[in-house]
Order: C-alpha cells, then structure tokens, then sequence
C-alpha cells in the first residue's frame, strides 16, 4: 500500500528523488532509448533506473556523480532487457548492433527534420560507438564518466567516440544533411 | 605530421588531449591541409548537430506518468 508522505524525512527523500528526476530523466531516457530503440521498454527503463536511485540515495550525494552513477544503471539495465530478449548470455561488446524494433516512418514523421536524421544515423552505428557517442557528445558526460559507464578503459572510452563521432559523420554526410 | 596521423589524433585535439607540441604540429598540418580541415570542421559540425538534436522526446504526459510510477514502486504518494 502505498504511503502518504508525511514525516520531514520522507519529505526530504521525495524532494531529493524529484529532483533527481527533474534533472535526469531525459538523459537517463536518451541511453534507455538509443540502446532499445523502443519507447515503451525506454520508460520501463528509466523507471527501474530512479526507482534504484531512491533505494541507493546514500550513495548519491556526491553530486558530480549522480549523473554518471544514473547512466551507468540505465545502460546496464537497457542491456538485461536486450539479454532477456534474445535469451543470449553475451557480453554488451559482443551484442549486435541491431538489437530491437526500429522505429517506424510514423515515428520518425513527428521529430525535427534534423532530431530524425540523426536518429536514423545513430540507429545505424555500432551499438558500443553509438552509446560512446551519446555519453560523450550527446550527454556530456566527461571522457572518464563515459568509461565508467561503458565499462571499459579509458583508452577504448575514447577510440570508441573517435570511431563513433567518424561513423555519424559519414552517415549523416550520406543522407546530405551537412 | 601526414593526413593519416591527423587522422588518428583528431579526437584527442578536440578533446585537448594532444601534448603542447603535438597540437603545435596538428595545428599546422591543418592550416595546409584542406581535406584534414575539412574532415575536422565536419565532425565538429556532427558532433554539434547531435548535442542540439540527439535527445528523443519525451513528452510531458509520459514523464508525468513515469513520475507516478517511480513513486509507486518507492512506496510513496505526495498527497496528504
């Protein structure tokens, strides 16, 4: 049963998670999505995602973490529902890029012009280049926050945005939008 | 430095990885070099482009919702 929040304590709790929410949730749908490429598997994601951060609020009160502390757990949890759905037990580096139900063309209809050519070109990516992309370049998470999340050195962090940002490039040069 | 070492460095430029001297030399590489300026420009310009652009939406009736659910699952209601 759910309870009223009443007590100063759990105040303080809704407050602290609400703003959690209010400042994260696009971010955290963004890596939901471009790894499912599915809205409603994207929601179940972030929700499973702040409903994490309210059972770990201990360990988020460093605020220049929270963001990637957030990412990581959206990725990660975007991951298990791919897993799930192929009933493969690999590793994200060894997942294929295409993974999921593409939007449709009605989907795509009610983007931006631009919002929808880069979604067609991220869909296109490799999946590791593409979420190393929209770590770095889309969410602006710093190079070391990017590795954090993806779970990989720095080193690869950084040659999967190098290869990342020259793939969306010559696929955005190819739909002749630059 | 040749094309293909720009190549290899370009991200490190543009992160502002590359040490004093190396960037010295990438510099003037650049500066006589139009298809590695070009090549830099243009992923400058992407990298723009899906910092502006590459958010899907969400709207408001789904964050609304998505709001209600994490409250339910923390056991949690902001009515009095």
């Amino acid at each position: 049963m759910r309870r009223t929040v009443s007590s100063t304590i759990e105040r303080t709790l809704l407050e602290r998670i609400e703003t959690l929410f209010t400042e994260h949730i696009d971010a955290v749908y963004n890596v939901a999505y471009r790894v499912l490429w599915n809205t409603d598997d994207a929601e179940d994601v972030a929700q499973t995602t702040f409903v994490k951060a309210f059972l770990h609020l201990d360990q988020l009160k460093d605020e220049t973490k929270v963001r990637a502390w957030l990412l990581q757990v959206a990725y990660r949890e975007a991951i298990t529902v791919i897993r799930r759905r192929r009933d493969v037990p690999t590793d994200p580096v060894d997942l294929p890029a295409e993974v999921s139900t593409a939007k449709g063309p009605e989907d795509l209809a009610v983007m931006s012009v631009m919002a929808a050519h880069i979604s067609e070109a991220l869909m296109a990516m490799d999946q590791d280049e593409r979420m190393a992309v929209v770590l770095r370049d889309i969410e602006e998470l710093p190079m070391r926050e990017v590795a954090a999340v993806l779970d990989v050195g720095l080193s690869a962090a950084k040659m999967r945005v190098h290869r990342g940002r020259q793939s969306l490039r010559q696929k955005i040069e190819s739909l002749e939008v630059l | 430095m040749d094309c293909t070492e720009m190549a290899e460095r370009l991200t490190d430029l543009m992160e502002g990885d590359l040490e004093a001297d190396v960037e010295a030399i990438a510099l003037e590489h650049l500066a006589t070099c139009a298809a590695c300026e070009t090549v830099l420009s243009a992923t400058q310009d992407v990298v723009s482009l899906a910092r502006n652009h590459g958010r899907p939406d969400l709207s408001e009736d789904s964050r609304s919702r998505l709001w209600n659910k994490v409250l339910g699952d923390a056991g949690l209601s902001t009515q009095s």
